[in-house]
């Protein structure tokens, strides 16, 4: 009995051995279904975590275009050869690693002949941080090495001595196919130096390419579009995952992560009328500036000397870069709206508006010129020594006379005067949409306010009289001066200047669209110019062109009426003097297309440095714009024949 | 109290008789343990680098051959007569690991392996057959006297009989497996009939001792001890550093995620992202993306792996087989022939519940990092041997049992 007892006893400690066991196992399954059931997803984003690695991916560039559709800025391939770094890995320490890498790269620089260029420091940096993404041994490496690489033994499974982990990438780079044409419009890009923001998502960021000057960059973010999002499943050393190892559980479907390809833009820039601007600075410095005196539309925007906008691509050096700064002819600087010239006579015109609209002169008003204007103790000379004679409005201004215009001014005073310059956008940004490395110059028209603050003296009649001649520091920029000619060539209507066609102004059908296909312009100030107010400056205008005696006939093209007025503008030291030759001009006078203003800067005078250039360049615009002579009804015949350029 | 199931086995007939009085159950569900073993080792090393690695399920289904031969060998070989052997075996298992700490080679810092084919990197690990030595002495100590099990003498005996090998394996140190002793020991002397009340003080001491040790190592400031003293305490008890790292990454494994923490916390994060269904058979990228580190998931984390790819499915199948394991060992203890029988087969599942509870309930964090093995699914030679011999011993128990008057 005893012994039947004990059996029982040991039996019933058995059973109370296997009640706990089977506890702890029914325990295990639930924290298993606690792990595994209820709180996968918190584990499973936890492993998304480490093991995915996001990387920032721009979207194709937009590109640039002519309002003719001409390709200004495009994309190319640029081919490189690409180490994959994740197929170098060695066991052990990663220095070893970094080994087989340089192993591999000097045996890729043998076969194809060329030299590293990738040193030991940038792996290992590359490894540190970047390693998922392959290593860029060489850029860009052209056509003839492409070749030299796709017939190598190295290059492609089962050839002798194919290296497997390095093949050629394709990496987007800018390209200018106009070459130096328009460098200051379209400027240059340059790669934007990511810093990771502590709120940025993104792991890793591929080089983005970032505007740094003119349309490309006032247009950056139309061109660059949006970013999209690469993901990548990296292993425990931060390696780029084979894709076959991977279990494609929770990649997106949505295309939310895909790049936007960047918009295109359209300029109102005419790439011909630029080609020939340029071509008539070319050896000087200056600039010159074509509108649309219809709606004010850049056709052409020149700075000389230029720059070529494609050094900067892929990368531009920093010795390069250097040199461009420092060059003393400053070619990165656009001259046509960056940069203030004094003015001298092209001012008169506004002079003359001033006078007429302040009611204090007629058309008819006429004074005398003794070659030089005396006001008390002051004297301003007049160009011709022996003086013009007595003369009117319109001959003063065809023969540019001093004494005429000090007299007028000092009869309508100067308020008048700024009043009009003021009006006419002077002394404040036109803004258009470009900038150079700096923005948009402002240019300066004095006031009493002005010269009390910077001279601290008050205005005299001194003053008056230099700025009824564009003398002292009344100064703009040529874009101002044209905008100036644009307004006179189109009777009083001041228009922002256009570079950049808006949404779809670019594109074709809305430009034919629009009133014998100009599409209407941004009106932002209108001039209270009557009729005969016109008639009398602008037949002066005409005058200087036309009339043999006139200050810039050297502009004359033969059997066109063109009006324009010249300019020299005097500064510098009184022992060193320095003029800028200064035109402007608008043609065809009766229905004005093209308004010009031109300065040369450090040139004998006006009519003798800007008046031929004016020429050639008038010369080259009719040629393209055959209908800019005839009249409206005869121009839509032509675009019905298809002949409209 | 002889059965009536006793026999001598010395003819063909008779072998071929207990061959068929076998658990055959048990067996089947051992060799599915062992295939899905084989699986998930391979699913575990296929991504790795090196040939041998990659090459691990091959020499796992050697071992398994050798331990399968040991299985049949245990279950034809009558227990009984292992009462006589116990202490040999004991002795020699505590010659070796004398022997393990002098010529033993070092491996992740311990000495556990004792190399016998030094070219083929062929060894065991003494530490493993001296757990089985040791339940078979115990066996054969507490069914000697009915009720003289009682006496206090006993209960000594018996806990000197545990403390030599466990010292010596602390030595080595493999701390793990030197705490396994102390469970089996407990259950096969709760089993044995020692009183309850006895027992729970021994447990009383044994947590009080454990626990001011931990105490000491990880907040000496609670006894009033300096940094240094608590390292000589460390040292004079043969408490190493990583034992204490390992202990913080358990309690706190995000401190560090990269040190100790990190085996934890990506073992969890296997199982957990395997969700209810897993990521499927050698898709589970935890593994192949080597965040679970490739030099254990074949070993200690086999089960991570397992519960990744096959999820909470797949994970709680291999929870069921071995809860069926242990139902069919207890089995044999229930219908044993006489005690020795029954405390072989208590001491046997004991050892292997312990294993499993200790080995899954760290792979999914509840608790610290001890390097014990899965029976029948890790990678381990000694350790398969070991495991399937014991098998072989609770079969030998299951075939020489009484009739069936009375069961479960």
């Amino acid at each position: 009995m005893a012994l039947n007892d004990n059996l029982d006893h040991e039996l019933m400690r058995v059973r109370v051995a296997i009640l706990l066991m089977l506890m702890g196992i029914i325990f295990l399954i639930g924290v298993l279904w606690r792990i595994q059931v209820r709180d996968t997803s918190k584990y499973r984003s936890r492993f998304a975590r480490q093991s995915m690695r996001a990387m920032r991916v721009p979207g194709p560039r937009g590109r640039i275009f002519d309002r003719n559709g001409v390709c200004l800025a495009d994309n190319r391939p640029s081919y490189c050869i690409a180490i994959y770094v994740e197929e170098m890995r060695q066991p052990g320490k990663s220095s070893n690693t970094v080994n087989q890498v340089e192993r591999v790269m000097d045996l890729v620089a043998g076969e194809l002949g060329i030299k590293r260029v990738v040193t030991r420091h940038d792996i290992k940096i590359h490894m540190l941080k970047r390693r998922p993404l392959p290593l860029l041994a060489w850029r860009d490496i052209g056509e003839e090495m492409l070749a030299r690489w796709q017939e190598s033994d190295i290059s492609m499974p089962g050839r002798e001595k194919y290296l497997p982990g390095v093949a050629v990438a394709i990496e987007p780079v800018r390209i200018y196919p106009q070459k130096d044409v328009a460098a200051h419009i379209i400027g240059f890009v340059g790669y934007s130096h990511a810093v990771r923001k502590p709120d940025d998502d993104y792991d890793f960021h591929l080089p983005e390419l970032q505007g740094k000057y003119g349309v490309e960059k006032t247009c950056d973010t139309l061109l660059f579009g949006k970013s999209g999002e690469r993901l990548m499943r990296v292993d425990a050393s931060g390696f780029l995952a084979p894709n076959f190892l991977v279990a494609d559980t929770e990649d997106r479907d949505d295309d939310s992560g895909n790049p936007m390809p960047g918009s295109d833009v359209v300029l109102a820039m005419d790439v011909r009328i630029q080609k020939m601007a340029e071509y008539v600075l070319q050896g000087e410095r200056g600039a010159v500036v074509v509108l649309d005196p219809r709606n004010g539309d850049v056709l052409a925007l020149a700075s000389a000397p230029t720059f070529s906008p494609n050094v900067f691509t892929p990368r531009i050096s920093s010795k390069d870069w250097a040199e461009l700064q420092k060059d003393k002819e400053k070619p990165l600087l656009n001259r046509a709206m960056c940069e203030v010239y004094a003015i001298g006579s092209i001012f008169k015109p506004v002079v003359a508006f001033a006078a007429l609209v302040s009611g204090s002169t007629k058309p008819g008003t006429s004074y005398s010129c003794p070659g030089k204007y005396t006001y008390g103790r002051l004297e301003v000379g007049c160009w011709r020594k022996s003086g013009h004679g007595t003369l009117a409005m319109r001959k003063a201004l065809e023969q540019s006379c001093n004494t005429y215009f000090c007299k007028l001014s000092v009869a309508c005073g100067y308020k008048a005067i700024i009043k009009t310059a003021e009006a006419l956008g002077m002394g404040r940004k036109t803004g258009i949409n470009l900038v150079g490395l700096v923005g948009e110059a402002k240019g300066c028209v004095p006031s009493d306010a002005w010269k009390r603050r910077v001279y601290g003296d008050k205005w005299r009649i001194a003053d008056t009289c230099h700025l009824s001649i564009g003398q002292g520091p009344i100064n703009a920029t040529p874009l101002q001066m044209a905008v100036m000619a644009s307004t006179i060539a189109n009777a009083g209507c001041i228009y922002k200047p256009r570079l950049v066609f808006k949404g779809n102004q670019g594109s074709r059908q809305i430009r034919f669209r629009g009133r014998n296909g100009v599409i209407p312009g941004r009106l932002v100030g209108k001039m209270p110019w009557t009729r005969s107010m016109l008639d009398v400056v602008r037949g002066g205008m005409l005058d200087v062109v036309s009339a043999p005696t006139g200050t810039g006939k050297r502009a004359r093209v033969l059997g066109v009426k063109m009006a324009g007025k010249t300019g020299t503008a005097e500064y510098g030291s009184r022992s060193n003097p320095k003029k800028h030759a200064w035109m402007i001009a608008f043609v065809p006078f009766d229905n004005p297309r093209y308004a010009i203003a031109m300065v040369i800067e450090d040139a004998l005078s006006g009519g003798r440095s800007a008046a031929p250039r004016i020429k050639l360049l008038v010369e080259e615009i009719l040629r393209l714009d055959a209908t800019a002579m005839t009249g409206p009804a005869e121009r839509r015949a032509c675009k019905e024949q298809g002949v409209e350029s | 109290m002889q059965g009536t199931g006793s026999r001598e086995l010395n003819s063909i007939d008779e072998y071929v008789y207990a061959l068929k009085r076998m658990n055959w159950g048990l067996t089947l569900v051992i060799g599915a343990l062992l295939t899905i073993s084989v699986m998930f080792i391979y699913s575990a090393c296929y991504i790795s680098d090196e040939l041998p690695v990659r090459t691990l399920y091959k020499r796992q289904a050697l071992w398994i051959t050798a331990g399968a031969v040991s299985y049949f060998l245990f279950a034809l070989y009558d227990y009984r007569k292992l009462r006589k052997m116990g202490p040999w075996f004991y002795m020699l298992s505590l010659v070796l690991l004398v022997v393990v700490l002098v010529v033993g080679v070092t491996v992740y810092g311990s000495k556990r392996w004792l190399l016998l084919v030094p070219p083929l990197g062929i060894g065991i690990q003494p530490s493993e057959f001296a757990k089985l030595s040791a339940i078979i002495l115990l066996a054969g100590m507490l069914s000697r006297f009915g009720a003289g099990v009682k006496k206090m003498g006993l209960m000594i005996a018996v806990l000197a009989v545990v403390f030599v090998p466990m010292l010596l394996i602390f030595k080595e140190p493999d701390a793990g497996t030197a705490m396994i002793f102390l469970p089996v020991a407990f259950v096969m002397m709760f089993v044995a009939g020692i009183p309850l009340k006895r027992l729970i003080l021994l447990v009383f001491l044994g947590v009080t001792v454990v626990g001011s040790l931990v105490t000491v190592v990880l907040a000496p400031e609670r006894f009033g001890l300096r940094e240094d003293q608590s390292t000589g305490v460390m040292q004079f008890v043969g408490i190493k550093q990583y034992h204490k790292r390992r202990l913080r990454g358990f309690l706190d494994p995000d401190k560090d995620p990269t040190g100790a923490g990190w085996n934890k916390l990506q073992s969890e994060i296997s199982v957990g992202s395997g969700g209810k269904w897993g990521k499927g058979y050698k898709k589970g990228d935890q593994n192949v993306l080597g965040f679970l580190p490739r030099s254990v998931a074949p070993t200690d984390f086999i089960y991570s792996v397992i519960a990744e790819e096959m999820g909470f499915m797949g994970s709680s199948i291999v929870l069921f087989l071995f809860g069926v394991i242990i139902l069919f060992g207890m089995h044999a203890a229930l219908v044993a022939q006489d005690k020795m029988g029954r405390l072989l087969c208590v001491g046997v599942v004991t050892m292997m519940f312990i294993h499993t509870f200790m080995n899954i309930a760290m792979t999914i964090g509840c608790l610290p990092i001890i390097g014990l093995p899965l029976p029948f699914l890790s990678y381990g030679g000694t350790f398969m041997i070991v495991t399937m011999s014991s098998m072989g011993i609770v079969q030998s128990v299951y075939i020489r049992s009484r009739p069936r008057v009375r069961s479960l």
